[in-house]
């Protein structure tokens, strides 16, 4: 094995130029693909980090009919005991506790339909960040009793901080609820439907509102990103009660998973292309190594190589140019990659806007997702596979006489 | 003793649905410790009889029997490891492999023979010496002349201890000077390691040394005259 391969790599060196740009066409692809796929899927990262962080966090607890009928009335007693539990789930940063149902919101001539959601206001605003968002007046405060207002509701109610908000809704179990709130801030929510409807206020106070004693909604857990989310699923589910259950982000908002699938799908496509051309370059240099030597199989046969061994030998360099252009490409992919992970590409003009005007930052951002670059070495290693059966195919229906004439 | 006993040996090539007859029933033997040429103008079949005794090519009919082994009766991989252990071959072009150095060359056939390095390394330096290349083994095929080429493939082809070596026109790339010293090295192998030679050749230099000589028209034997 040892001459096979020392043949092969001086092989591969005796037409250093040809080696070099096979090599070179290599790295540039692998590097192109790298490159569109990390940011491809730092985008995706963005927006579901995005999507999490508007709403529904990475993952929720709750009673196993809350998600198909969303009322107060299926909510849930969540313990300090299973509170902890979920803690101390691997990985698991954050849990917080919501109460989230609806009320009609009026001042004095207007009103609307509003989403109540009761919060504990620090542990929320690690979620949401909503602080960041507060227009007029300040963010809640455990205890307070009063409510945030998003913007739009503010505008269409025409109220304002200090003002009292009037809320009109049907409580825990049929209880008519109904009662005044100061309000104590103003904020923008980046979601221009949430942007319409959203009141905030502390949890106690909102089950107080609606007579729901230690009710829940859902229990919010967020850990670091979404690719930690289905083992934290899974260490969630084994500590759960039967009454409740936990959905992840991506089985609450199916359509973005959708989106991205589709996204995802069309950037596959144009990967799939990419390959095509360099699965046609590394051939046309693989076919003319063959062309160029068939003399030279031929003498080595006749001498007494096997053809099974020579085939080896041509398979290896097939290989080695594989793998050197893939290591390389690799190496500067990542290099590359890393660099822009770092220094986001900034947005300008509608696009920024765009983006801002739904809480996102107007940049585009980079996976480094280890398999993204593996995969590219993988996708290669098969594709040098599959090209070396044209050399192989070649030797093995090599006739002497006429080789050594070539 | 007989090495190579040949026996209506018949090759047929059809082209254009023409079948023309390369080699037309030859019977020949060679005897261990031959130096033989087999001379003849071009086509008239030397480098096909050539290629069939050394098993790179089928016979249409007949036999050939290499050491009591009817060689054209052999699977493809039998043929090859049967090539690889008892014939030696030295071609027109030389042919040695361009990645290899002159060393690395001899040695080839004796790492696909299972050789020890120790053996592989000494019997390469001591052929290498004798065909006069002792100073050039790490030299590459690129940095070597026509004729140190070829005696560095006539080194290849003694490297695995062959039952008889096949030239295909050594000389033909070679000035006169080279082909004098190569005839002169494959001569002295000849009488004091007793190596069987059989060259196909146009060359008279090659003729005049040679002990036998074997002349072929139109595939057939049209002479067959041994010097004393």
């Amino acid at each position: 094995m040892k001459t096979n391969i020392k043949l092969a790599w001086r092989n591969l060196w005796r037409n250093r130029r040809r080696t070099v740009i096979a090599i070179s066409s290599i790295v540039f692809s692998v590097l192109l693909a790298s490159w569109m796929r990390s940011m491809q899927e730092g985008s995706y990262d963005s927006m579901i980090d995005n999507s999490v962080k508007f709403y529904s966090g990475y993952l929720q607890v709750q009673d196993t009919a809350f998600w198909e009928e969303r009322t107060i009335d299926n909510g849930f007693k969540a313990s300090d005991d299973l509170k902890s539990k979920i803690k101390n789930v691997k990985d698991v940063t954050l849990v917080s506790e919501r109460l989230e149902s609806f009320a009609l919101a009026a001042d004095h001539i207007h009103s609307k339909p509003a989403m109540v959601m009761g919060i504990e206001p620090e542990a929320e605003d690690q979620i949401t960040k909503i602080s960041q968002k507060i227009k007029r007046g300040r963010f809640l405060k455990s205890g307070d009793k009063g409510v945030v207002l998003a913007e739009g509701l503010a505008g269409y109610l025409n109220l304002n901080v200090g003002d009292t908000l009037v809320m009109i809704s049907q409580g825990y179990h049929g209880i008519s609820a109904n009662g005044l709130f100061e309000i104590i801030g103003i904020m923008t929510h980046p979601n221009p439907d949430f942007n319409k409807r959203m009141v905030y206020t502390d949890i106690n106070e909102a089950r107080e509102f609606y007579s729901a004693s230690g009710i829940s909604s859902s229990l919010v857990v967020m850990t670091n990103n979404h690719y930690k989310v289905n083992h934290i699923k899974k260490g969630i589910s084994q500590i759960l009660p039967l009454e409740n259950r936990v959905m992840t982000w991506s089985e609450m908002q199916p359509e973005l998973v959708q989106l991205i699938q589709s996204d995802r799908g069309g950037g596959i496509i144009m990967l799939g292309i990419l390959y095509v051309v360099i699965a046609f370059g590394m051939f046309s240099v693989v076919m003319m190594m063959v062309k160029e030597r068939k003399r030279e199989f031929g003498v080595i046969h006749a001498v007494g190589m096997k053809k099974r061994k020579l085939s080896i030998v041509v398979f290896l360099e097939t290989i080695m140019i594989g793998l050197i252009g893939c290591l390389i490409g690799l190496v500067i992919s990542y290099i590359f990659c890393f660099y822009f992970y770092n220094n986001p590409l900034p947005l300008t003009g509608e696009m920024a806007e765009a983006y801002a005007q739904y809480g996102m930052e107007p940049y585009m951002f980079f996976s480094m997702k280890s398999s993204l670059f593996y995969n590219q070495m993988i996708l290669v290693f098969f594709i040098s596979i599959f090209i070396s059966i044209f050399p192989v195919t070649n030797i093995h229906r090599l006739k002497i006489t006429k080789a050594m004439r070539a | 003793m007989k090495i190579i006993e040949i026996s209506k040996l018949q090759k047929t090539y059809d082209s254009d649905s023409v079948p023309v007859h390369a080699v037309n029933g030859v019977d020949l033997s060679f005897e261990e410790g031959e130096f033989a040429a087999i001379v003849g103008p071009s086509g008239s079949g030397k480098t096909t009889l050539l290629n069939i005794i050394g098993g790179l090519d089928d016979a249409t009919e007949g036999d050939v029997t290499i050491n009591n082994v009817k060689i054209t009766e052999l699977s493809s991989r039998k043929l090859t490891d049967f090539r690889m252990h008892n014939i030696g071959f030295v071609f027109q072009a030389y042919n040695l492999i361009p990645v290899l150095t002159a060393k690395e060359n001899v040695e080839f056939i004796m790492h696909l023979q299972g050789e020890k390095k120790e053996a592989r390394d000494t019997r390469a330096t001591e052929l290498l010496k004798a065909v006069g290349l002792g100073e050039m083994v790490n030299r590459r095929p690129s940095k070597l002349s026509g004729g140190q080429q070829q005696r560095v493939a006539v080194a290849r082809a003694l490297a695995s201890k062959p039952k008889f070596v096949l030239a295909d026109e050594p000389t033909a790339n070679l000035d006169s000077k080279s082909t004098e010293n190569l005839l002169d090295i494959m001569e002295r192998l000849n009488k004091e390691e007793k190596i069987t030679f059989i060259f196909s050749t146009h060359d008279q230099r090659v003729v005049n040394k040679a002990h036998r000589i074997i002349t072929l028209e139109d595939g057939k034997i049209i002479s067959d005259v041994r010097k004393n």
